[in-house]
Order: C-alpha cells, then structure tokens, then sequence
C-alpha cells in the first residue's frame, strides 16, 4: 500500500511538468491549428540557455532568460514559417515544424556534446518529506508552478480579453477576424506562451532527480503526446489531466513492472502509448477534445 | 513512338545498372526502392483517402520480420505474399480504431503503434530473435537463388545478392507504380477522394464511408510490407531499431514534399528521403566545409542531418504541392 | 530537349563506368627482404583503415570522442614512421546507428580498407557481420557483449559485460556483505547492453543463492521513481546497474531521497565524469562503483598516463573518457600490434592481418585495459581481468581504481 502511495504521488508530481508541456501543445494547436512537433527542442532550447546561463547571471535571471528565448523562438516559428502558409493542411503545418525541430535540435545537441549540463537550481537534491513519504523538492516545486501556472491560464482564459480573442479565433477564424480580432497576435501569444511553457517544463525535467541537460532532452516532449491526445487535443483542462494520467501510469508501470512482467519487461515508455489507443477506442476525441459533429 | 523508345532507353539503363555502378550505390538503390513502394502506400492513405498515419514503420516491420520467419519454412516467393498479406491483416486489424478516429488523432493514435510494435519486437523472441534481429533467408524463384554462391558472371562483373536483388527491385517497384496509378484512377480510387474531401457528400452518394477507409488502410498497409520485404532482403538481417519513430517519421515527409496524393510523387520523395543521407556522407570527404569527423566543428553527419530539415521546410514553403507539383507547373508552362 | 536528357544520363553512366569488380590481392612484388604481401587497403605507402562511429544518431557525443582517441593514436603512430613503412589512413564513415546507412557506408568503405578499426554498437555488428566475413576483415567492436561471440572477425578490448556483471557480485558478497539468500536489483537496459551484462549477473545469482530483481528499462526512460521504488520494496541490498548517466544520476538521486542506501554497481557504459557536475554527485560519491575492463583514468599505468597528456596536448578544451577516447585509443593500440605482427610476416592482406591477430596471446596495451589480452580463441573474449573504480571527486576522471585489475573465481564455469 505504502508503496502505491509513493508511486502515486511519485506520478502525479513527475504528471505535472508533462502537463505544462502538453498545455503549451494545446494552446498552440487552439489558436493557430498546428500540431508543435518543434516543442521538444523549444524544450531544450530552455533548458540549455539557463544552464549556460546560470553560473553568470544567477539562477533566477538564468531562467528568465531561457523562458525568455524559448518563447521568441517559438513565436519566431509561427510568424517566419506558418504564418506564410497558414491555410496549409494540418499534416504539411505538423511536418514543418518537424523540419524545424529537426534543425534546432542537431544544432542544439552539436553544441552540447557529450556534456551533462547543470541546470544550476538552488534546491540541488534536497527531499521534502509530507506525511511519510519523501519526494524531491524540485518535483515539489514543480507540482506548484504547474499549479499556479495552470490556474492562471484558466482564468486568463476565461476572462481576459486574449482569452476570448483566443476561444473566438479557435471556434471560427474567419469570423474572429471580421469582429476585429487580430489573429497574427493572438498566434504570436500563443506560440509565446507554448515556448514558455515548454522552457519551465525543461527546466524542471531537467533538474534533480534527472541529470541536467542532455542532447536527448528534447526527446522528452515525445512522452507528453500520449498526454495530449488522450486529455483531447483542443482541451487545455484535457492536457493537464492527460499529463497527470500519463505521469502516474508510466511511475505504476514501471514501479510494478515484477508483477507485469507476463506483459514483457521495460513497459514504462509503452503503457502511456497502450493507454492513448484504449482511450482513443472509447472516445475518439480523446476525454475532452470537442467531437466533431456532423449535420447534413 | 518516341515515347516508347524513351521508356526502352530507360529500361535498358535501370538494368544495366548493376554492370557499372558499385555496391554502395546497388545498396543505396535498393534503400530507395524499398521506400518506393511503401511511401507509395502511404501516399494513398494520406494523400487520397485522407487518414495521417504515422504508424507505417510498424507495417513495415510486419512485412520485413514476417518474410523472416516464413522464407525459412515455405518457398521465398510464398513466403513473400503472405507477408504482405500479413501486413494487410494487421492493417485490417488496426482500421476500426482508423475508421472511428479522425484526422491528427488517428496520426498520432497510430503513433502508439510504432511504439507498441518496439515493444514486440523487443520482446518476441521466438520470432524476431529480440534485439539481436534475425537473418533474412536469401530470395529465389524457380529455383534461381539470389546470392553469389552460383558464380553467375555477367560482361565481366561477378552478379552477387545485390545485383540480382536489383532485378527483383526494379520488377516490384514498376508493380506497385502501375498498380498505385490505376487505384487512384479507379471507381475506389475516386470514392475514396471524395471520403478525404467530404465524409458527409460521399455517404450520401452511397459510398461506404467506414469499409472504403478499412479498405485504404489495407492496401497501405500492404505497400508497407512489400517494402518491408524488399528492405529485410536489401539488409540480409533485421533488427527492431530500424522500424521505429524515426523511419514513421521519414515515411510522412517522403509522401509530403513528394506531393501528398501523387504516386509519382511519393517515388520521388522516397528517393530524396532515402539516399540523401547516404549520398551526402558518400561525398563528405570532397566537400571543403565540412569539419574532419572528430574535430569538433558541423562534420558531414550533422549537415546532412541540418540539410535534410532545410529541405524539408524548403519544400514545404516554396513548393507547396511538392516535387510532384513542380514537375506539373513546368508542363503546364509547356 | 528530351535527347539531350537522355544524353546526359548516357553520359553520367559512362563518366561513373570506371571499373567496377573488387580490387584483386596484388602478388607481392620486389623481391628478398622487401616482400610484402598486400591486398585491398594496402598499398606500397599507406594502410587503411576503416571507422564506422556514430556521428549524428543516438551515440553522436561517445562517437565524436572515439573518433578523438582514434585520431590521437593514429597521428602519433604516423609521426613516428607509421606501421611496416607505410602511414595509415583513416576513413571514416557515419552510421547514424542507424543499420540501413551502416550497411551503406560500410559496402562504400569496403573497397578502400584493410579492416574497421572502430564499429560501433552490436546491431550495426550483427548487420555487417555477414559482409565482414566474406572479406575476411578484422573488426574492432565498440561494445563489449558476449553475444557476438564466437566470432573469428571480431576483436573486443577487453572482456564483456555479463563478465563485469559477475566481478561485480563479487565485489558485493566480499567488500559489501551480500549474502545468500539477499536480492539485489539490476537495472538495465533493452537490447544488447543490458540484456548481456543481465545473463552474467543471473548466472553468478544462482551460484550464490541470491536473488535478482529485474527492472529493464529504454534510453528514453530518464525517471528512475518507479524502478526506485519497487528496489526499496523488495528490499534489495545492493543495485547492479546496466544503463547510461542520466539514468545513473536519477537512480542514485532517487535511491538517496528514498533512503535507499546501498551500493549501487555499474557497467562501464555507466559512467560520465559529468556526472560529478549534477545534484546526485554526492550520492554517487557515496555508494557509486564502476567495474570495467577499461581502465579508470586515474590507473597510474603507462599507457594511461601516455593516453592523458598526449590528450591533454592534443585536445585541451575537451574531456578524456573511459569508453569513449581511450576505448578507441586501445581499439588502435589493437589494430596497431596485429598490423605490426602482420607485417612481420610479410602478409598485409586482410586475410593476414586476422591471422596475425589471432596470433597475439599476451598483448600488453600498458593498462589502458585491463590485464594481457589473448586473442587466439575468438569463442571467448579476450580479457577476463576488471578494475573496480569508486567515484570520487578528486580522482581524474572522477573514478579512483580499487586495487589492482581482478578477477572473480566464478567467471571461470562460464559459457558465453
């Protein structure tokens, strides 16, 4: 039982970062109808300016500085590429930024090398024990900015004018802007926000227990596609919930993984994958994408 | 009549080939025919009937381990049939979830696939021999082996496995080309264009919506495993790391920048795709940018790898209906 | 407009139509002493060798670090006269770790080399290996798993990975009090690596009436919190560890937040000086060790010490590694005696140089492995001897070697 506990909490702390992570897809995908494959190296992007960054400037202006540069990136993406093809189908938008991806991260991991860089956090490999069970601070600290993160988006969502202009330009393009609405800015926030998303989700994969930043590092936003498919992919509440699911599911299997082994052994980077394509029978539109309706 | 003698022309040089060219580039050619045929199959699936899949390396896989397995048990050729007929199966299996999910869902579901299939791969080991591969049983017809144990000599060059395995190549490919021509052209072809373009306009016209997708996603999937076959033979063994994300991934930008529906286009995207790599590495030693491997520096691997994604959004940006659409522009011009 | 096309194409075929069919082994000319018998990749002034890294896939760093040990060796070696009178030449050719371009650039190389000096990774072997046999070539595999074996093309320096994996239980039942009767968990990874150094650990658990608690992961797996948890529930008293650095850091990380405190052993492949630079440094200097027949780089031997400050020359912005430049270091240290012993024999033919490896029975590499190496029985590696390395921050390299290279008694009833 203790140990289910643990894996439990284990997964929904190691849930939220990927959550973050699927947000950022989702907000993309909502506002300009694009599917991000360039979110991983956005990622790493991140992560690699704090950790060159923090032993010169600090940790905090380090990561605003990596936040800073994944979010001009990601927003240099939409407005030098998609926005010139925006009327595009989405497999040549989805295969686009994977050409993207593919040049940023060789020349990203070209710089890095064989290194393994620190990412420099303040709380090293300190452990915050709550009610007997131990996990590590930065996971701690994740979980509350992807909290705080999250409920901020929700509100901004609801209520603040980008918000509107936001759901307004997802549910019919053409008619946001003929009410005024400017949708080249609301990609460009979009696409910001998605870099910044991506950066902070780095920062803390990147972080204890991980070992800093590697070349591969990008490879980690492949892990939340299951998340974002399963949660629905025009669903930001989707994301977060489908990162949570997929986080605990991936710590379970791997935790059980002596009584799973029927299953064949090393299933904690399928199980997530399994998942999706379960849910995916059941409900085609993942939990909480919006189904598509179609009146003759 | 000049066009026929131009198709001759062309017949006699594609069989002349193995007479003058090294074994890198026979090697290189069966690489690329190999993803002919199975990015022709994913051109009918994306392009015409209008389902993204990214779950094609798996069908492959199923193609290549499934001509594995049987060649040893029953004649090549029987064997290679029913790996293709096996591929269709398994595409057959994975269309109900096909036909109920749609668009980006079932592109990144039938990602699950490929992951899936790893997983299998890995873990079969009666069959795939795990992650140490299996030996893929050499072709013959009739009799005819495709090796070099029979010492056939032609014009002076000694005809080994790839040589003749070039023949066998040049034979599927122009199989597939013309059978993928005349399904685009056909009653299913046209239904299913009209299944990507409207799913409401072709059920009122009496089409099928959900068999006419089942059926797409078989014949792709059928594609899939005859290049399989062809790329288990190129190789001579077969590992699980040669079907996974990445080779998906190279599939769905073969059939993008060829032209998404072109069957002439998807050939040539293959071939872009497939023998860049290899070509540009065959060239870096007299490329004068390139840093010596080792020395630090953007060295031929990393270029080829940076012009592959240059390409990619080249293409995507410039020519938006693809090499295939190039190709038409200019004939409209003339 | 369309003759001139086909113009073209007539003409490119004839531009390329420049005697194909393989080079044929050339009689050995002159005449008394001088006679050296050569084939393809020899030639009166050089010999050439092939290399198949991994510049751009997966293993991209650990090759580019090959290639630098490689490089080191090979600049030395020709500064100094070169091998039988001739330099060598290195070619060198990208895999990708993709099997498909390796088979590609090794049918391009195939012609030009003597052998491959450096293949890397065991699937890329297992697609060569047919090819490699019927041109009778030695090659040098950058990985050290027994399931290659028995091999007559295949050199490995050192031993293998499930020889390391029962040194290591050794070294837990005698330094560390593992008993009969404990577990201990082995973390490794899918594939080759893994799975090699799992059979030798299983092998040494049932001789010793312990018990092992498998948990096999991917590279992509980077989140030891589940396989953490099921080791402290099974209570296991010592982790075999099979899998690369990140994996590394997160497990010893977690172990220690976890209050998990047992000795955590690993495969060469296991360790980066790096790892010393993230938060689990002090974790890993608590309870971290590495077995490996490559020597730590604090090992005060010749070769070593001969390895690093030609590096340090060489190259002083970059970091020396254990698997990485040294291991290709004594990858050419290899080719370097059966090419010098092939000569002696006035036979530079490829066919030659296997039958002069095959020769060597005591070859000293002056520690950068472990032990005298014996290639003469291509059924079972050539070293049998491992340094046990503690981490510690002070030693170069971060590992500090535990006594002298050993090896345990077991490994002596093992098949391969």
């Amino acid at each position: 039982m203790n140990q289910f506990v643990t894996l439990f909490v284990g997964g929904l702390f190691l849930g939220a970062i990927y959550s973050l992570v699927a947000l950022g897809f989702v907000t993309v995908f909502k506002a300009t109808h694009v599917i991000n494959f360039a979110q991983g190296s956005v990622l790493l992007l991140g992560a690699y300016v704090i950790a060159r960054a923090h032993e010169s400037v600090g940790f905090a202006l380090a990561v605003a500085l990596g936040v800073l540069a994944a979010a001009v990136a990601s927003v240099l993406i939409d407005a030098v590429l998609i926005r010139r093809i925006r009327r595009a189908d989405l497999g040549t938008l989805a295969i686009l930024t994977l050409g993207v991806d593919i040049l940023l991260a060789t020349e990203l991991s070209r710089r890095i090398g064989t290194d393994v860089l620190n990412i420099g956090a303040p709380w090293g490999s300190d452990v915050t024990e709550v009610a007997g069970i131990r996990v590590a601070t930065s996971r701690v600290l994740a979980g509350g900015v992807a909290a705080v993160l999250v409920a901020g988006f929700w509100l901004a969502f609801k209520f603040t004018d980008f918000g509107i202009a936001m759901r307004s330009a997802a549910e019919d393009g053409e008619v946001a802007s003929l009410m005024g609405i400017r949708l080249n800015r609301v990609a460009a926030t979009a696409w910001a926000l998605a870099g910044a998303l991506a950066a902070i989700g780095g920062l803390f994969l990147t972080s204890f227990p991980a070992a800093g930043v590697t070349g591969s590092v990008g490879l980690l936003a492949l892990a939340t596609i299951p998340a974002v498919v399963l949660g629905g992919f025009d669903s930001p509440g989707g994301a977060v919930l489908g990162g949570l699911i997929i986080g605990v599911v991936s710590v379970l299997t791997a935790g059980y993984q002596e009584e799973l082994s029927f299953l064949g052994r090393g299933l904690g980077g399928v199980a997530p994958f399994a998942v999706m394509l379960l849910v995916l029978l059941v409900r085609p539109s993942g939990l909480f994408g919006t189904r598509e309706v179609t009146r003759v | 009549m000049s066009r026929w003698l131009g198709a001759a022309v062309v017949v006699v040089l594609l069989a002349a080939v193995p007479i003058w060219f090294e074994a890198f580039w026979l090697q290189t050619g069966l690489f690329a025919m190999a993803a002919i045929i199975a990015a022709i199959g994913l051109s009918i699936l994306v392009g015409i009937a209008g389902q993204l899949s990214l779950a094609h390396a798996f069908f492959v896989a199923i193609g290549a381990y499934g001509y594995a397995y049987l060649a040893d048990r029953i004649p090549p050729l029987l064997a290679l049939v029913a790996a293709v007929l096996l591929a269709g199966v398994a595409g057959a299996l994975f269309s109900p979830i096909a036909g109920r999910v749609r668009g980006i869902y079932l592109g990144l579901a039938s990602l699950g696939l490929v992951f899936l299939g790893q997983h299998i791969f890995q873990n079969a080991t009666g069959i795939t021999g795990g992650y140490r591969g299996v030996a893929v049983p050499p072709f013959s017809l009739f009799g005819f082996e495709f090796t070099g144990a029979d010492g056939l000599v032609v014009l002076g060059v000694p005809y080994g496995p790839l040589e003749k395995l070039w023949y066998l190549g040049l034979v599927l490919v122009a199989l597939s080309l013309w059978y993928g021509h005349n399904l685009v052209r056909s009653r299913p072809g046209r239904a299913l264009a009209t299944v990507r373009d409207s799913e409401v306009a072709a059920a009122t016209n009496g089409i099928d919506v959900v068999r006419y997708k089942a059926a797409a996603f078989t014949v792709s999937s059928m594609y899939a495993g005859l290049g399989g076959v062809l790329m288990a033979l190129a190789f001579g063994r077969i590992v699980p790391e040669s079907f996974g994300l990445l080779l998906s991934i190279d599939f769905l930008v073969m059939v993008v920048i060829g032209g998404a529906g072109s069957v002439g286009g998807a050939a040539a995207g293959a071939v872009f795709v497939t023998a860049l790599p290899l070509i540009l590495n065959h060239y870096s030693g007299s490329l004068p940018l390139l840093a010596e491997p080792g020395s630090g520096g953007v060295g031929a691997a990393e270029f080829s790898r940076l012009l592959y994604g240059a390409a990619i959004v080249a293409v995507l940006l410039f020519a938006r209906d693809g090499l295939a659409g190039l190709v038409h522009r200019k004939e409209r011009v003339v | 407009m369309r003759r001139v096309g086909l113009l073209a194409v007539v003409l490119a075929f004839t531009v390329t139509a420049c005697g194909k069919g393989g080079a044929e082994e050339e009689p050995a000319k002159g005449s008394g002493e001088q006679a050296v018998k050569t084939g393809p990749g020899a030639s009166a002034d050089t010999i050439t060798l092939g290399y198949l890294p991994d510049l751009s896939g997966v293993f991209a760093p650990n090759g580019k670090s090959q290639m630098e040990g490689a490089n080191l060796y090979w600049d030395a070696k020709n500064k100094a006269g070169g091998i039988c009178g001739r330099q060598i030449e290195v070619k060198v050719q990208d895999t990708g770790y993709d099997p498909q371009k390796a088979v590609a650039a090794y049918q391009q190389l195939s012609g030009d080399v003597i052998g491959l000096g450096l293949v890397l990774g065991s699937s890329i072997v297992n697609a060569l290996l047919p090819n490699v046999q019927q041109d009778q070539m030695f090659l040098n595999f950058a990985g050290w798993t027994s399931d290659i074996l028995p091999s007559e093309n295949v050199a490995i320096a050192g031993t293998t990975y499930d020889i390391e994996a029962i040194n290591a239980v050794d070294f837990l039942m005698k330094e560390h009090g593992v008993a009969s009767g404990d577990t201990i968990g082995h973390l490794y990874f899918e594939g080759d690596y893994g799975e090699n150094a799992l059979k030798g650990s299983k092998f040494a658990a049932e001789k010793h009436g312990l018990e092992i608690l498998e948990q096999k992961i991917t590279p992509a797996d980077q989140d030891m919190t589940g396989q953490v948890s099921a080791f402290k529930k099974a209570g296991v008293k010592a982790i075999l560890f099979s899998a690369a650095p990140p994996q590394a850091a997160s497990l010893a990380g977690l172990a220690a937040s976890q209050k998990l405190d047992v000795p955590i052993v690993a495969n060469g492949p296991g360790w980066t000086p790096q790892l010393l630079t993230t938060p689990a440094a002090d974790a890993m200097e608590a309870n971290y060790f590495v077995v490996s027949s490559m020597a730590p780089l604090s090992v005060q031997s010749e070769g070593v010490t001969k390895f690093l400050s030609e590096y340090q020359a060489k190259y002083p912005k970059g970091t020396p590694s254990s698997n990485g430049s040294l291991y290709a270091y004594a990858g050419a240290q290899i080719a370097d005696a059966a090419l010098t012993k092939a000569c002696e024999n006035k036979d530079l033919t490829r066919k030659g140089v296997l039958d002069a490896l095959h020769s060597l029975t005591a070859l000293d590499t002056g520690g950068t492995v472990a032990g005298t190496l014996d290639f003469s029985d291509p059924a079972s590696p050539p070293g049998s001897l491992v340094y046990i390395a503690k981490v510690s921050k002070d030693a170069p390299g971060g590992l500090e070697a535990l006594g002298e290279p050993a090896q345990a008694a077991d490994a002596e009833g093992y098949s391969f």
